[in-house]
């Protein structure tokens, strides 16, 4: 099977041609000011100081420890000014001065005693814009504090946890004078939406929602009620093209995840991207990758904007990896299709991708019958996201080589209350060891430069730089440098716990830092032991370990 | 409580109820990121041969586990569920053996167990609708009832006996004994309720738009805070109609009921 992937995947990349790249926005310098580096979402840093000859000598500079290790370390942090603000578990913001470490404040935001859903206790970051610091909370609020001292502004919730069960774990994004939130619930009854904040009042101004209501465009494709219950979370972060004026989305899985009985139909806009006008929320286009998903594979994950040269002629792109594996290309301009290929070799959702970006042969878990599906739930890929190098072109993400056994149920919804329409238990793909890998990608073609492999999924995200590095962690805590062009080991420093959060880089007084989260949790991890069993002994953490050249 | 009086009176777990409970943990438990099938643990911990007593099972079960993921399962399930599923749970914690390969899952255990509303069925249609999420506006993104909604108005059980007279009134009526007027140093005026005052801070719902904004403010930024009666209910009650209103009253009279039995 997954030769006949390769067949079809080749087929497809035979058409466009990776070419140059132009100047493009996506670099961040001094400041990491958005959740993905740039709006463009490329996780990239123009900063050279720390090089392929300098790496050597990186030594830890100073560490910050959270207090809270319950379910990871996985925050993104925002530098801005020489300000790092940072978040943990349980909704905790820290503002640290990003040169030595000290705290400047701190907000504790209070939650319930009892979340009570499974998309706790985690949170991935703030945004920071103007003198506000943004954050959703595991009960479901967007609070706005002071970005000078912390003082809460303004609080506002979204919709009540206790009915919707639903919450935000990921990190707003600020568009002018918006902030932009998606919730989770996707493996919930519940019904999707994005939500725009006034930032500097807090009031509501619009809504979209990823599961169009009655009379609407596209609500044709839910059957009977199942529009209200259909998932299509949008859990993690978008980004913004300026020049388009254009905000990016990731919608997640349609629910129940594993059983599409009762909603037949193509369920827009699950498993797609969405561009919406930012000041309306208007829907521009939308490209869905996966009609009808019966396996749970979000394509809620990051949006790259890419500026490539496709065929001869310059284009505006966005990649956007699944969870079930596949990493698309579209046009960012209109959402036509590009190109599809996978990030993973056993993979067995589908054949392939056909040329106009459709699925070829289906392969669905079936009623009360368990049925084996590569990859797994936790994804060819998880959430922790990709690095593009405008030096090499070439796009940097990992791949999980896993599979399981899913049984679809049907299932009754009830509000707010988890609806998957299955169960699953981890196996190994057939014939081959169970591991993650970190590869080099031609972003167009999908052709693998290199690959560097671990015994366990990679479940922390990449980070690419000038100085043609890329930086990331492994599940055994390891932080690590790799050249940025062959994959090769320059420098390592164990941080005592795995890595589940994004590093970033950013400079104070004509410094170079890198920083990165290490403390190992999360649901990912928590599903880990079924086929990693000592990986249920893997210590928690959560301290912010940063380094410089002495 | 009849079954936790059930429960209690055993003292190993009962075939039929572990039947029941096999049923409902697949569908409620071992889903998604927590336990696993069988209990084998997902994120959630293990629970096979765990050796963990059937009170303990029975409270976290029942009440949840503070400050983690696990939820208490009391008025989500239902009394036979609830007390099936701690059956179960404590039969996979007394079995150390490791679950064949192939049961996943019971064959063709049929839908839905979950139960919702466990009230009376001529309430249900009023709790529908006072938290219908088909609806941007409705009564729970603002009011709290029976454990679900949001606090930022009035209390409605505590409108008490006279409730079902004056409900449909008051939510088409203009004025509100509530709501304020804030004007802030800096120009802004907006109708609010007032939820805390300080020294030094002022802790007001801004109303303008749906859902409020609980924003703090610094006492020198609010420049007046007046009774104002322009802010009118019926701008969030429009999207229900007379009848929806008194099915609503319904649901809290018979809420008003339970709580003063």
């Amino acid at each position: 099977m997954p030769g006949f992937v390769f067949l079809l995947s080749a087929l497809i990349l035979a058409g466009p041609a990776a070419g140059r790249v132009r100047a493009q926005d996506g670099p961040t310098g001094a400041d990491w000011p958005h959740y993905g580096g740039s709006y463009q979402f490329w996780r990239y840093s123009s900063l050279d100081q720390v090089n392929r000859k300098t790496v050597k000598k990186l030594v830890p500079v100073w560490a910050f420890q959270t207090g809270i290790v319950d379910g990871g370390l996985q925050a993104t942090p925002i530098v801005l000014d020489g300000v790092m603000y940072l978040t943990s578990s349980w909704n905790r913001v820290f503002a640290i001065d990003a040169a030595t470490g000290d705290e400047i404040w701190h907000y504790y935001y209070e939650n319930p005693r009892q979340i009570g859903i499974i998309y706790s206790p985690w949170n991935r970051g703030v945004a920071v814009s103007g003198p506000r610091v943004f954050m959703g909370t595991l009960d479901n609020y967007v609070v706005a504090l002071d970005r000078k001292t912390g003082r809460e502004l303004w609080k506002v919730n979204v919709e009540d946890l206790r009915q919707c069960g639903c919450n935000i774990t990921g990190a707003p994004l600020v568009v002018k004078d918006k902030v932009i939130v998606g919730v989770t619930g996707g493996d919930s009854a519940h019904r999707g939406y994005l939500t725009a904040f006034d930032a500097a009042t807090g009031r509501l101004v619009w809504r979209f929602y990823t599961i169009p209501g009655p009379g609407e465009k596209g609500h044709e494709t839910w059957e009977g009620d199942s529009w209200k219950y259909g998932g299509g979370a949008t859990w993690m972060t978008g980004s913004y093209d300026p020049h388009l004026d254009l905000l990016y989305w990731g919608v997640g899985n349609p629910a129940a995840d594993f059983y599409g009985g009762d909603r037949r139909g193509s369920n827009l806009y699950t498993d797609s991207v969405i561009a919406l006008d930012p000041d309306t929320g208007e829907l521009k286009w939308y490209h869905q990758q996966i009609p009808h998903d019966v396996w749970d594979w979000d394509s809620a994950y990051e949006c790259v904007l890419l500026d490539l040269r496709v065929n001869g002629r310059d284009r505006k792109l966005l990649l956007n990896t699944n969870k079930g594996g596949y990493t698309y290309v579209v046009d960012r301009t209109t959402g036509e299709f590009i190109s599809a290929w996978p990030v993973v070799d056993n993979l067995n959702w589908i054949e392939g991708v056909g040329p106009n970006g459709e699925l070829i042969g289906r392969n669905e878990p079936v009623l009360d019958k368990a049925k084996l599906i590569c990859p797994s739930i936790g994804g060819g890929r998880q959430w922790n996201q990709g690095a593009y190098s405008p030096r090499t072109g070439w796009y940097y993400t990992t791949g999980i080589e896993w599979c399981q056994e899913v049984t679809a149920r049907e299932e009754e919804p009830q509000e707010g209350m988890n609806f998957f329409g299955g169960v699953f238990k981890l196996k190994e793909a057939p014939g081959v060891d169970h591991h993650g890998h970190l590869d080099a990608y031609d972003p167009l073609t999908g052709k693998k430069h290199w690959s560097y492999r671990s015994p366990y999924p990679f479940l922390a995200s990449q980070l690419a730089t000038a100085g043609d590095l890329v930086f990331s962690g492994d599940a055994e805590g390891l932080f690590f440098a790799l050249d940025a062009l062959t994959g090769r080991k320059l420098w390592g420093f164990q941080t005592g716990s795995g890595h589940r959060g994004s590093a970033i880089t950013y400079s104070v007084a004509g410094r170079q830092y890198i920083a990165t989260p290490s403390g190992w949790g999360s649901a990912v991890a928590g599903l880990m032991p079924q086929l990693w069993p000592e990986t249920e002994d893997f210590r928690a953490g959560s301290t912010l370990f940063v380094f410089a050249l002495p | 409580m009849i079954w936790l009086l059930l429960v209690l009176a055993q003292s190993s777990p009962d075939p039929d109820l572990v039947a029941r409970g096999e049923v409902v943990f697949a569908q409620s438990c071992a889903t998604g990121y927590c336990h696993g099938s069988a209990g084998t643990a997902g994120r959630g911990p293990r629970l096979r041969g765990t050796g963990l007593s059937r009170d303990r099972i029975l409270e976290a079960t029942r009440d949840g586990i503070p400050r983690s993921a696990m939820p208490g399962w009391e008025g989500k399930l239902s009394g036979t569920d609830l007390s099936a599923v701690v059956e179960y749970v404590w039969s996979l914690a007394m079995d150390t053996r490791e679950p064949p390969a192939d049961e996943s899952m019971p064959p063709g255990t049929g839908p839905a167990v979950f139960v919702g509303f466990d009230g009376p069925e001529h309430v249900s249609r009023g709790r529908d609708l006072f938290f219908d999420a088909t609806r941007e506006v409705r009564c729970g993104t603002c009011h709290e009832a029976g454990g679900r909604g949001i606090p930022v108005g009035p209390d409605l059980l505590a409108l008490g006996d006279g409730l079902q007279a004056s409900l449909v009134g008051k939510t088409r009526s203009r004025r509100s004994s509530h709501v304020l007027r804030a004007r802030l140093a800096d120009g802004q005026d907006f109708a609010a309720l007032r939820v805390a005052q300080e020294e030094d801070r002022v802790q007001l719902y801004d109303l303008t738009t749906i859902p409020p904004v609980l924003r703090t403010f610094l006492s020198d930024e609010i420049q007046s805070l007046a009774e104002d009666g322009s802010w009118e209910h019926r701008t969030v009650s429009a999207e229900y109609g007379d009848d929806e209103l008194r099915a609503i009253v319904d649901y809290l009279a018979w809420l008003n009921a339970r709580k003063s039995e």
